[in-house]
Order: C-alpha cells, then sequence, then structure tokens
C-alpha cells in the first residue's frame, strides 16, 4: 500500500498545526508571569472611600492600598487583634484612651509626604460622620501628641472598637492633605493618595482592577509584583477558570466543599476563612398563633437542625448554638432544647392547639433555604402543624418584620433567617434590644436584663467577662422559645499550593500578607 | 418610501416612549419598599436618606417620571446610586463588548448557516438534507447557556485552546479575539439551526418559481441560480431574522456573558439588578431598547426598499 499526500492535504495539515501552535503559545504566556497573582472578586470595586464604601470587596483594596493601626490575628478559629506594620506601640492607657506612636517614614503617593497622627485623627473623626458613623461613636477625639504619636479619647469604653472599628476596612487611614482636596472631601476609586504595599495601576469597569507593588512602601516587600483582582460574578465560572490556572485564588460556594474534598482540584488547597454566617428560624410571638410559649416550644422541638445540616448543607456548616459563630466572643458549646419529636407533641398537647396551620416565609432565591424549608415543614407536619410555604423575593421578605414599611409584620409567623455577620459578638446583638423591635427584631420580644447587658458587653474591654455577658445574652433569646438556630454557614476559598493566603473571616483577601511558599 | 419612512420611525417613537413609561414603572411595580429592595437589609440611616434623595423617592410619582424622560431625552441617564459615576459612562464602557460578541456570534452562524439552508434546499429529501435538518433543529433547541458550559469544559478545560473567562487584554486585539471565540461560538451555535432552516424553506419557494425554471431552461450553471438568483430573493426573510437576532443577543447574550465571566450589556443589566441598582438597570434597559428599536427599524427599510410590495404595510 502506497501512502500520498495531496498539495491541498499538505498546505491543510499545516495551517492546521500552525493553528494548534499559535494556541498553545498563549497558555505558555500566561503560565510564564509567575509573580502576578490572580484573585477572583464577585463584583467591580465601586467605592473605595472607608467612610462611604458599599462593602465587602472593597476592604481588601483598603487593606493593600491604607495603613491601619491594628488589623486581625488569627488563632485556629478565634479572631483577635495586633498592632499593624506601621505602629511603634499602640496600647490601652485605661478604658477612655488609647495611645499609640507610628512608625517614621512611610509615605503617601502623589507626593503627599509622610504618614502623620494628624491624619490618624483626621480619618478617625471623619469616620465618625460617615455611613460607618455609628461603628465610631465611642471616640470622642484624637489628640495629636507630635507627628508620630497621639491618643485617641472615647466617650465611653468600647470592647469592639479595635478589632471591629480599627482593623477592619472601615479602619483605613487616609491621607488628611489628599482627601481634604477632593470634592465632597469623598472618594471613590479615584484614589487620592495611598501609602500601602500595594497601589492601583489601572481599573476596568466590571473587568479588573490591578494593583502593583507600591515602589515607595518602607514595609515588609510583599511577595507578588502584580495582583490582579478578576471580575466573576458567578461562582462556578470562577471554580472553572481556578481549575484551568487563570485564577490562583476563588471563593467557592459551601455546597462545593463536599465535592472539593472528595475530588481535590490538583495542586490546590481549600481554606475556611471564617462562619460569620449565622441562620435561626425565627417567631413572632405576638401573633396569636404563637403567643403562647409552650407551642413555640414544641415547634423547636419539632424542627430537626441536624438533618438540614446533614441534608441541605452537607455537613460542611458549624451547628449553631446562639447567634454568635464558632471562633468569637460569647460563642456557645450547647443550647437547652435538642429535637424531640415525642416531646413536641406532649407540648403540643399541653397548649391545647389542634390543626394549627403556619405560614413560614422563606426567601425564596435563596435554593438552600427553600431546601430546608421543606424539611421543617416535614418535621413539623410529623407534630401535627401544618405548614405552608410563603416565598418571598428579597424586596417583601426585608420588609416582613419592620413596621415602618407595611403591615406585612402582623402576619409574619414564621421565616428563616440568614445574615452575614462581624468579627465582633456585640454587632450581633444590636437587632434583638428594645428599640428594634418592629425594625429588625422581628421576634418582638424586649427585655430590660438583655439591654443593660448589651451596654455592658459593648463597653467592656475583659474577654472573659465579655464572653460571659454573651452568653447570658444568648440564654435570654433562648428563653423566649422565639428562636431555633440553624448554623453557621462558612466562607470557603480554594487557592493555589504555591502560596499562602490570609482572608478575614468576612471573606476579604488580605494582599500584603499573602506569601509563595 | 419615503412616507413608509416616516411611518416607521414614528412608531420607533412610540415603542420607545412606552419602553421610557414601562421602565419607570419598573422600580414602583416591585413589590416592597423600593429602598429596601435597593440597599438590602440593615443599610445605616445615613445611607437610606441619600438613596430617598438621589432617587427622588420623596417626590410624587408624576414628578418623578418628568425627571426620569426630560433626563433620557437629554441623554442623561442618571447616576449609579452607589458610586455617583454615569449611568451612560458605565453603559458606554460595556457596549461595544456586547457589540463585538453579538456581531461575531452572529457573524459566523450567517456564514455557516446560509450556505447550509442553501446547500439543503438544493437537495431537498436527499439524506444529507434530512442530516442537515436533524442538526439544525439540534442545534436550536440547545440553550446558550448549555452550549456555553459544554464548550467551556472541551474547549477550555480539558483541551486547554481557549480561556475561561475575561475578554482579554486591553490594547492587545489578537488577545481579544482569542477570548472572543467560545462565547461567540456559544451565543451563534443556534442561530446556525435558526438561518439554516429559514433559508433552505425560502430557498425552497423561490425554486419552484417561474423565473428559476426559466433561468435553467436557458442552461444557466445550476450554482449561479442558487447563489445569485434565488438567494437574493429568499434572503428577505432571513434579513429580518438576522435583525431580531442582533437586537436580542444586546440583552440576550448574559448567559454567555455570566458564564465567561464577560463585561457586557447582558452582565451589567444582571450584576445591576443583583444589586437593585435601578437607574443603571434602566439606562441600560433604555439604551439596548433603543438600539433593537434602531435595528428592526434599519432592518424593516432594507427589506422594504428590497422588496416594494412591502412599503405600503406597517
Amino acid at each position: 500500500m502506497k501512502a500520498s499526500i495531496t498539495r491541498r492535504q499538505f498546505i491543510s495539515g499545516m495551517a492546521a498545526a500552525s493553528g494548534c501552535l499559535a494556541l498553545s503559545q498563549f497558555k505558555f504566556a500566561y503560565a510564564g508571569n509567575t509573580s502576578v497573582l490572580k484573585v477572583r472578586l464577585k463584583r467591580d470595586l465601586q467605592i473605595i472611600d472607608p467612610g462611604y464604601m458599599i462593602g465587602g470587596q472593597e476592604s481588601a483594596a483598603q487593606y493593600a492600598l491604607f495603613p491601619r493601626l491594628t488589623e486581625l490575628s488569627f488563632s485556629g478559629k478565634t479572631v483577635g487583634w495586633k498592632p499593624s506594620v506601621y505602629m511603634e506601640k499602640i496600647e490601652l492607657r485605661d478604658d477612655l484612651h488609647i495611645d499609640f506612636q507610628l512608625k517614621k517614614g512611610f509615605q503617601w503617593t502623589n507626593g503627599y509626604g509622610e504618614l502623620t497622627a494628624e491624619d490618624v485623627k483626621y480619618s478617625l473623626e471623619r469616620m465618625k460622620s460617615s455611613d460607618y458613623g455609628s461603628q465610631f461613636d465611642a471616640i470622642k477625639a484624637v489628640k495629636v501628641i507630635d507627628t508620630y504619636s497621639g491618643t485617641i479619647v472615647l466617650n465611653f469604653a468600647y470592647g469592639p472598637l479595635f478589632i471591629e472599628s480599627l482593623s477592619m476596612g472601615v479602619g483605613s487611614i487616609v491621607c488628611k492633605a489628599a482627601v481634604d482636596k477632593m470634592p465632597e472631601k469623598k472618594f471613590a476609586l479615584d484614589v487620592p493618595a495611598s501609602c500601602g504595599p500595594y497601589v492601583i495601576k489601572e481599573h476596568i469597569p466590571k473587568q479588573q482592577a490591578i494593583f502593583v507593588r507600591n515602589p515607595d512602601w518602607t514595609g515588609p516587600k510583599p511577595d507578588f509584583d502584580e495582583i490582579r483582582c478578576i471580575i466573576v460574578p458567578e461562582a462556578n465560572a470562577a471554580e472553572l477558570a481556578f481549575e484551568a490556572g487563570e485564577l490562583d485564588l476563588t471563593r467557592i460556594e459551601s455546597n462545593r466543599i463536599p465535592p472539593y474534598k472528595k475530588k481535590p482540584i490538583p495542586n490546590s488547597k481549600l481554606k475556611i476563612a471564617g462562619y460569620l454566617n449565622h441562620a435561626w428560624i425565627g417567631m413572632n410571638t405576638e401573633h396569636p398563633k404563637l403567643k403562647d410559649i409552650v407551642l413555640r416550644q414544641a415547634i423547636r422541638a419539632a424542627i430537626n437542625t441536624n438533618a438540614i445540616r446533614k441534608v441541605v448543607y452537607k455537613d460542611v456548616v458549624e451547628p449553631a448554638y446562639g447567634i454568635v459563630p464558632p471562633g468569637l466572643i460569647g460563642r456557645r458549646e450547647n443550647c437547652s432544647y435538642s429535637f424531640d419529636p415525642k416531646n413536641a407533641k406532649a407540648l403540643i398537647k399541653k397548649a391545647g392547639v389542634k390543626n394549627l396551620e403556619l405560614k413560614l416565609s422563606v426567601l425564596a432565591k435563596n435554593r438552600q433555604q427553600m431546601l430546608a424549608a421543606q424539611i421543617i415543614q416535614s418535621n413539623l407536619k410529623d407534630v401535627g402543624i401544618k405548614v405552608k410555604l410563603n416565598p418571598l423575593d428579597s424586596g417583601p421578605y426585608w420588609s416582613l418584620g419592620r413596621e415602618k414599611k407595611g403591615d406585612a409584620w402582623k402576619d409574619s409567623q414564621i421565616w428563616i433567617m440568614a445574615f452575614g455577620g462581624t468579627v465582633d459578638p456585640s454587632g450581633y446583638f444590636q437587632y434583638f434590644i428594645k428599640s428594634q423591635v418592629g425594625n429588625w427584631n422581628w421576634e418582638r420580644w424586649s427585655s430590660e436584663e438583655f439591654d443593660k447587658l448589651y451596654k455592658q458587653g459593648i463597653a467592656e474591654s475583659n474577654s472573659k467577662k465579655r464572653h460571659a455577658i454573651y452568653v447570658r445574652m444568648q440564654e435570654i433569646m433562648e428563653d423566649t422559645s422565639a428562636y431555633v438556630w440553624l448554623h453557621h454557614e462558612p466562607e470557603a476559598f480554594v487557592y493555589r499550593d504555591t502560596m499562602s493566603v490570609d482572608i478575614d473571616p468576612e471573606g476579604s483577601f488580605l494582599f500584603p500578607s499573602t506569601q509563595k511558599i | 418610501m419615503l412616507f413608509y419612512i416616516i411611518q416607521r420611525i414614528g412608531l420607533s417613537v412610540l415603542i420607545l416612549f412606552l419602553v421610557l413609561l414601562t421602565l419607570f414603572a419598573l422600580i414602583h411595580i416591585i413589590p416592597g419598599d423600593p429602598v429596601s429592595i435597593a440597599l438590602g437589609p440593615r443599610a445605616t440611616p445615613e445611607i437610606e436618606a441619600r438613596f430617598i434623595e438621589k432617587m427622588h423617592l420623596d417626590k410624587p410619582w408624576y414628578e418623578q417620571f418628568v425627571v426620569f424622560a426630560v433626563g433620557a431625552l437629554k441623554g442623561d441617564l442618571g447616576e449609579d446610586i452607589f458610586t455617583g459615576q454615569k449611568v451612560s459612562d458605565i453603559i458606554f464602557s460595556q457596549l461595544p463588548y456586547t457589540i463585538a460578541l453579538a456581531l461575531s456570534g452572529l457573524g459566523w452562524a450567517v456564514c455557516i448557516g446560509i450556505p447550509l439552508g442553501c446547500f439543503s434546499a438544493s437537495y431537498p429529501n436527499s439524506l444529507l438534507d434530512r442530516m442537515l435538518g436533524v442538526i439544525s433543529v439540534g442545534t436550536i433547541a440547545m440553550p446558550s447557556f448549555v452550549v456555553s458550559i459544554y464548550s467551556l469544559l472541551i474547549f477550555a478545560i480539558m483541551l486547554n485552546w481557549f480561556p475561561v473567562i475575561g475578554a482579554g487584554e486591553k490594547g492587545d486585539l489578537i488577545d481579544q479575539l482569542h477570548h472572543l471565540v467560545l462565547p461567540a461560538f456559544a451565543v451563534g451555535l443556534g442561530w446556525v439551526g435558526y438561518l439554516a432552516r429559514m433559508v433552505r424553506a425560502s430557498m425552497l419557494e423561490v425554486l419552484s418559481e417561474n423565473f428559476i425554471r426559466a433561468s435553467i431552461s436557458f442552461g444557466i450553471p445550476r450554482v449561479k441560480i442558487i447563489y445569485l438568483y434565488a438567494l437574493k430573493v429568499a434572503i428577505l426573510p432571513t434579513i429580518t431574522l438576522i435583525g431580531i437576532g442582533f437586537g436580542g443577543l444586546l440583552s440576550g447574550a448574559v448567559f454567555a456573558e455570566i458564564i465567561f465571566a464577560r463585561p457586557g450589556i447582558g452582565k451589567l443589566i444582571y450584576d445591576m439588578v443583583e444589586a437593585r441598582n435601578f437607574p443603571v438597570v434602566q439606562g441600560s434597559v433604555l439604551i439596548t431598547a433603543f438600539m433593537f428599536i434602531f435595528t428592526m427599524l434599519v432592518t424593516d427599510l432594507i427589506v422594504a426598499y428590497l422588496d416594494p410590495r412591502l412599503r405600503k404595510k406597517l
């Protein structure tokens, strides 16, 4: 048999081979640049100004661009704080005074000179009248002692100050001289001066933000020359991009953790940044159908939260025993009730209720909540309570318990509630004090002891005392029988095994501490 | 023809006005409080107050409509409620990507679909025609997001030929084209089938016309008859279909844009609906509606120019 090739076949073959070669060159060029870190952002950066940011994505940019007095420290699941690299010292003199001293030599970009105590004073005092003013209410003023030293004077002792106000993005120090020149003394993406390990090189709307190493920064040199924050809203697309090598770090949905653990993506690691998301089933204690605490206890005993965790969340969530998540002061290790259908039936009998029908409101777009609602429906049916599901769009859902948004609160009965939380426990309790009834306290109970403890918890700086306060507050909440604690969902990330990353528990990537291994 | 053009433009203006009205109603029709919807739970009172002021929600609805309509007519689509950026700037930074995707997706579909339709019509009921029929219907039935996901898995993940996400490096045309291949393939595949079936049906009708039979009897080559004489007439309904396709892809390429994390109007609308950023949603929908109406206007005028009989009907 004689092999032959025509001229046309030869030309076609050569064209195909050239095409393949050209395409392979593309991949090679991408892989060649090893000091570029590609990170996924779920949405575009909008406002980097700490006083007016929308939240979330901007924190990562703030960590890269601006100094803070303190930063978060992590020990296992526990979150604490430590002085930042910009500080010579920062210490609590007494409950109302915090002394600080900046290190010398940190320069603002664009020729705005050195980072000084005046900038600290300006930044913290301006936050008081910003969109995040409530986190800075405790600060009375900042007294400048000399160029680098000063004292933060407080109106009242404020426990969350170091972790929630100073260590997070809102605690970013901005350049007084530069911000003063901005229209309305605010900025969005047009950062007038920065003083972090990175500077913004380019922002392409809806595509990416590119950060490059700040050549004038005198702190520890970051490992990566360039960080590209690529906007990928869809989690599955981000995961595929990670698998294809186009991303080095991405958040994954919690329901993707089990498949990842079963079959990990080669050369990658999984990191759980925190469990600040918290979920519970709430009951309106003023609704005629639910006024009887015995009935509420019955509902609580009838719901199998363990099944929800296993079936819906494939056991990747942490069980909740209150509203404080794992790793935070005030986290409880158990609660006073358990799943007990027999007891539930006995309690329903005791309450003298028959043919009860309840409406369970749930956020329709949340697939996992919808599944959980079906389990709850089935559990309650087993004890003789008929549940009608009420899936709602976010608009009506978030108006459900708020008096100023309409009359829906009068007929709201039970609901599944889920929130992302903050790194200080006080943030979780502020929505249940008396003044929040009809606003965010949809369960509509109040307790003088609870309100008193809330104030004490904020003012207390001793960790053990704060822990006791917050545990007691959760006991008070539990005693209302208006809650069935569900779980804390993790913030999960995958990243290349050739680097180490720090991610704050709220899910913001800490650029500066990312290192190559 | 002139009267037809005036009539057609008048109709377009009316449609645009209705779109404007619907878009304005959007924020008031959605159940729930617009402030909660836009800002989500637990926004601070300061943010809520600023939002109400920016959106003029403290004014009666008719005043709000006047502000919205007058602004839109002047080309001022308002500001992004969160960043204060001009909505028109945001839209026009995304629009080129969508136009590129729609043109390339539809472009390759036209290049493949029309010859396939002609080929099928040339050999009706042959084995090849039947096979092409099955393939065409198959591509029509396949949603673009399914094509996107599978093309991504095969060509990007398994074969590593094309990138998974993004639109390519700014200023690097080759890289941008490289990033465009898979999304264009995904949005265009269904249109190959549509166009092939449409052209086949029109061609079969035209090929049975007397002037074609006369051409055949004159001994004019078959290829010339099909591609020059018959196609010229058969293409008319296809032009309308291409117009609808292009207009539809301006906002309908959203799945491809999301899956491939490409910038574009569809994705912008999706993101802004998620963020409840109503001025950007209103502005983007208005611009895409305008472009759709404009495309249809141009298409209708082309068809009316080619077929004078159609000038009498609106």
